[in-house]
């Protein structure tokens, strides 16, 4: 030891270490062990994909080849492939949750501005890891699904028709859009994740964990080493568990669309596209969004306006630290929890929408739609009261009227039958309406107080 | 310094020849009068879409239009309105345009109803003789360049002629139309004049009509219920026969058949060769029977339908000896094994027809394993009870192919179950599937080599289904072996991990007391 710290100086960084703790207060603990749950499964990512890599071989004649063999005559083959797959899931799961978490506690405000947005990228990486490993097995559900999802890239400006050749490696997609995917999910997104994840990792042990807001005064804490870490990999040891049970019982995933793995029949590029062709279940939200914009809005392409919607969701999202001004005096946010869950509760109508909840299988017709926008409303609907119910009463929460307002959405499109758009600008300007009124009274009756 | 001057001149003499080269053709006085015409409402006549179609028109067909309104072959705007909205393409269009009969008969002014032709069904004209425009130009002696002229007569080119062809009876068309068949014969039993049109089209078809029962009819009888040729074949709108739209195409041969076949009327008094009558019933047993589900249902052009096995223009009931030649051009197979069986002989001696026997006719039913239970209502049961009592060895012969193919049956659904289970569970079923393909396979033979009728030449075929399904059980136990496996090894890693678990959960107490 005092070799390595003679030449070293790795004394300073056990200190660190030793003397680091977690914060520790009336707020529930579990919510700090949701970041390492997701950077385990990253961990087994790593692993097992170095694993498939050692059978896989991309190309026309070997792609999916390679893969029927390791799951059906290498030892132990279908286990790694199951595993990878489950835990790819099972990531981006803990992963929504942390980044929800961190959101609703308000643990980007300062100094975790660049720990949020570092995690916003690890977010963006991941639903990157997730498209392009999509495709390389070279099946026929994931050839169809890929053409469908680099097609939305096409709406881009300008750029659109260039991006989508760079993106596929031609007109089409072919084995060379595999060779792209594969480099990147291998080599670059790897390259990338790993970058970021140390920076996100840094960060944290440098700062610790966000104590809740409002916290003055120092919080009692919990040792990091062995405590918390020993916690850690309990949690770790019990999803690993999870892990392996999945992949033994449910080797294909749990059956419901977008979370499903089968290989199938190989990728034939003449074959015609079958219908019903859905994205993961994490890009079904998206995948809605599209389908409710019409083909022409305002002179442009719907699916333009589309992505540009999205990308303005996206881009408010990544620069939250900096909006939130309560929170950046360390006083509650309750508009910005509120925000929080209206996010969530649009991406679980659109995602039960996508899902096709309560629709006849397989039916794209206005009456079978319409019946699943009302029974997918329904849900929503239930799901939301009792968020509302729950934060009013057990956190005594007051503010609701992003919430509100994604409610009334869902209720004027999937209950009253108005178009999804039309149900978001009356949500959407009530909500603006509601909030001016309140901001000019709140300042009204300030200056009358004063 | 000369070379300049007149490279310039020839630059713009020949920009000058381009130019008057790609001048538009101008509609004619009378034509641009018929564009711009408006009715009495002040409502322009041709219409927009009408316009945009002539706009489009080449150098050509405006040519053509502006040639007819000039001679006044059209003459008035609803004429030329009319022509417009046909939306022809340009070949179509180019050989109506050159043909002074339709342009004149298409002009309402000029003539009765039934001279008349429309740009759609027309209502009164004669059904058998429809006056529609857009399918006179889709007939395929009109596109040939036969047009009306090549069966009326007269000259299609000259300005008013109504020379008849000397075989067009004046009178009396109607009553016997036994001249039709003669009539259409003059080119088609014409190998000389056909090859110049369709070298590859028989010239046989009177021939073969004067030998069945329809020719027969027609020619003999005088009978105006029998077909000639526009029966089939229809009139003013005739397709080639591969034309989804012809009359005689695969898929509509049923109903045109049965236009006659399947009326009551038409039908009454006609009798078959035995002397009863002629029944209506076999275009209704054909939609439901396997082959007719197969040509209207699933669209399968070929799956078998009239002329399939009664001809097409010498069409005529197949006979007792015919009716497994029919059969046989499609199952060979199961019309060579019964060649060869027993059964030939004995169904010669009764005079049966051969697969009709069994299988029926128009209403061939999809085939059941059940047809081979002895058992009362059976089919080998109800037939050998009645005449071949005394060969208890065919019961038992018929017993075993029933009870063998019944078993590869089972198995066969049994495994695939179990299959679709194991590849749920992720295992590698690929091994049972090649088994079960061997055993598909056998079943299938098994089912044809029935038809042998020859327990020794069936028992060949169904063994390699008993020695598949001996394969398939041995896979499927080490399938459930590997999954006993898998389960057994989870089993062990999550004690393992649990144990581990309950070490650092002790061990954190432990620190924390």
């Amino acid at each position: 030891m005092g070799w390595i710290d003679r030449r070293y100086q790795v004394t300073p960084l056990f200190e660190f270490l030793r003397h680091k703790e977690v914060p520790i207060g009336s707020h529930w603990m579990g919510w700090y062990y949701l970041g390492g749950v997701t950077m385990f499964f990253f961990v087994v990512q790593i692993i097992t994909g170095v694993l498939l890599l050692m059978y896989y071989q991309p190309g026309e004649a070997t792609s999916y080849e390679s893969i029927r063999i390791l799951t059906t005559k290498v030892p132990f083959g279908w286990l790694i492939r199951s595993i990878h797959s489950w835990s790819a899931h099972l990531m981006i799961v803990s992963l929504l949750l942390h980044m929800f978490s961190t959101m609703m506690l308000k643990a980007y405000r300062p100094p975790r501005e660049i720990t949020w947005v570092s995690g916003y990228l690890l977010f963006l990486l991941t639903l990157g890891f997730g498209f392009s490993g999509y495709l390389l097995p070279w099946n026929k559900l994931a050839y169809f699904a890929t053409t469908v999802g680099t097609n939305i890239v096409k709406s881009v400006p300008l750029l659109g028709d260039w991006l989508l050749q760079v993106m596929r490696g031609g007109q089409d997609v072919s084995i060379n859009t595999l060779y792209r995917f594969f480099a990147g999910h291998v080599v670059i997104l790897p390259l990338a994740f790993v970058g970021v994840i140390g920076l996100h990792l840094l960060l944290i042990q440098r700062q610790g964990m966000a104590p809740p807001v409002g916290t003055t005064t120092a919080p009692r804490g919990m040792k990091f080493f062995p405590s918390f870490a020993l916690r850690d990999l309990l949690l770790w040891l019990a999803c690993l568990m999870l892990l392996i049970t999945f992949a033994v019982f449910l080797p294909y995933g749990p059956g419901i669309p977008g979370m499903d793995w089968e290989l199938g029949d190989k990728a034939d590029p003449f074959a015609p596209a079958y219908p019903g062709i859905k994205p993961e279940w994490y890009f079904l939200w998206e995948y809605q969004l599209l389908k409710e914009f019409p083909p022409h809005l305002f002179g442009l392409e719907g699916p333009q306006i589309c992505l540009f919607v999205i990308a303005i969701l996206l881009g408010i999202w990544a620069i939250i630290p900096w909006l939130d001004r309560r929170a950046y005096r360390n006083l509650n946010s309750p508009a910005f929890t509120d925000f929080g869950w209206a996010a969530i509760l649009f991406l679980t109508y659109l995602t039960l929408m996508g899902w096709d909840i309560g629709a006849k299988s397989g039916s794209d017709d206005p009456t079978s739609l319409q019946k699943s926008a009302h029974v997918c409303a329904l849900w929503t609907l239930a799901a939301g009261a009792v968020v509302i119910i729950v934060r009013g009463w057990r956190f005594k929460h007051r503010w609701f009227i992003l919430t509100g307002a994604a409610l009334l959405q869902v209720a004027v499109h999937g209950l009253l039958g108005l178009p999804y758009l039309v149900a978001g600008v009356i949500s959407a300007g009530a909500a603006f309406v509601i909030i001016t009124a309140m901001f000019l009274l709140g300042r009204a009756s300030r200056s009358s107080a004063g | 310094m000369k070379t300049f001057p007149i490279l310039a001149v020839f630059i713009v003499w020949s920009a000058a020849a381009f130019a008057a080269d790609q001048t538009p053709v101008k509609p004619s006085p009378k034509l641009a009068a018929m564009l711009d015409a408006r009715d009495e409402t002040g409502k322009p006549i041709i219409t927009p879409e009408q316009r945009t179609y002539y706009e489009g028109l080449d150098d050509n067909l405006k040519g053509l239009l502006n040639h007819a309104a000039d001679k006044e072959t059209i003459s008035r705007a609803e004429h030329l309105s009319i022509l417009l909205s046909l939306n022809l393409s340009p070949q179509k269009l180019d050989v109506l345009l050159q043909n002074n009969c339709v342009l004149c008969h298409s002009d309402s002014a000029n003539h009765t109803p039934d001279t008349l032709f429309v740009a759609g069904p027309s209502a009164n004209a004669p059904a058998a003789v429809p006056m529609n425009l857009k399918e006179v130009v889709e007939d395929v002696h009109f596109r040939h360049g036969i047009s009306c002229a090549g069966c009326h007569g007269g000259d299609p080119t000259a300005d008013l002629g109504h020379d008849f062809v000397k075989e067009w009876p004046e009178k009396d068309r109607d009553k016997n139309r036994a001249w039709v068949v003669q009539f259409c014969a003059r080119c088609h039993a014409d190998p000389t004049k056909m090859h110049d049109f369709n070298p590859a089209l028989p010239t046989d078809q009177l021939a073969k009509f004067k030998t069945s029962p329809h020719g027969h009819r027609l020619l003999d009888l005088h009978d105006d219920r029998a077909p000639s040729c526009v029966s089939c074949h229809g009139v003013h709108g005739i397709r080639p026969a591969k034309d989804p739209q012809s009359k005689v195409y695969a898929q509509r041969v049923p109903e045109t058949c049965g236009a006659c076949h399947a009326s009551a009327t038409v039908m009454a008094g006609i009798t078959r060769a035995d002397g009863s009558p002629m029944p209506t019933t076999q275009l209704a047993e054909y939609k439901k029977s396997v082959h007719g589900r197969a040509l209207l249902e699933r669209g399968d052009l070929g799956a078998p339908r009239c002329n399939t096995c009664h001809g097409n223009h010498a069409a005529s009931p197949p006979g007792v000896a015919q009716v497994s030649k029919s059969c046989s051009i499609c199952h060979s197979a199961n019309a060579s094994l019964f060649d060869g069986s027993k059964h030939k002989v004995a169904f010669d001696q009764h005079n049966w027809p051969e697969c009709g026997k069994c299988h029926s006719n128009h209403n061939i039913a999809k085939t059941s394993d059940s047809m081979l239970s002895t058992a009362n209502g059976g089919l080998c049961g109800d037939c050998h009870r009645q005449n071949a009592k005394d060969n208890p060895e065919c019961i038992q012969a018929a017993d075993y192919f029933h009870h063998t193919i019944a078993q590869l049956d089972d198995a066969r659904k049994r495994i695939t179950a179990d299959s679709e289970k194991f590849a749920a569970r992720g295992l590698d079923v690929e091994p049972i599937s090649n088994q079960l393909n061997d055993l598909t396979d056998a079943l299938k033979k098994s089912r044809t080599y029935v038809h042998s009728f020859s327990r020794s030449s069936f028992q060949q075929v169904a063994a390699a289904g008993e020695q598949a399904i001996g394969k398939s059980d041995e896979l499927t136990s080490n399938a459930r072996g590997e999954f006993k496996f898998r389960q057994y090894g989870l089993a062990v890693s999550i004690a393992a991990i649990g144990l581990l678990m309950l070490m650092i959960y002790l061990k954190l107490r432990q620190m924390e007391r």
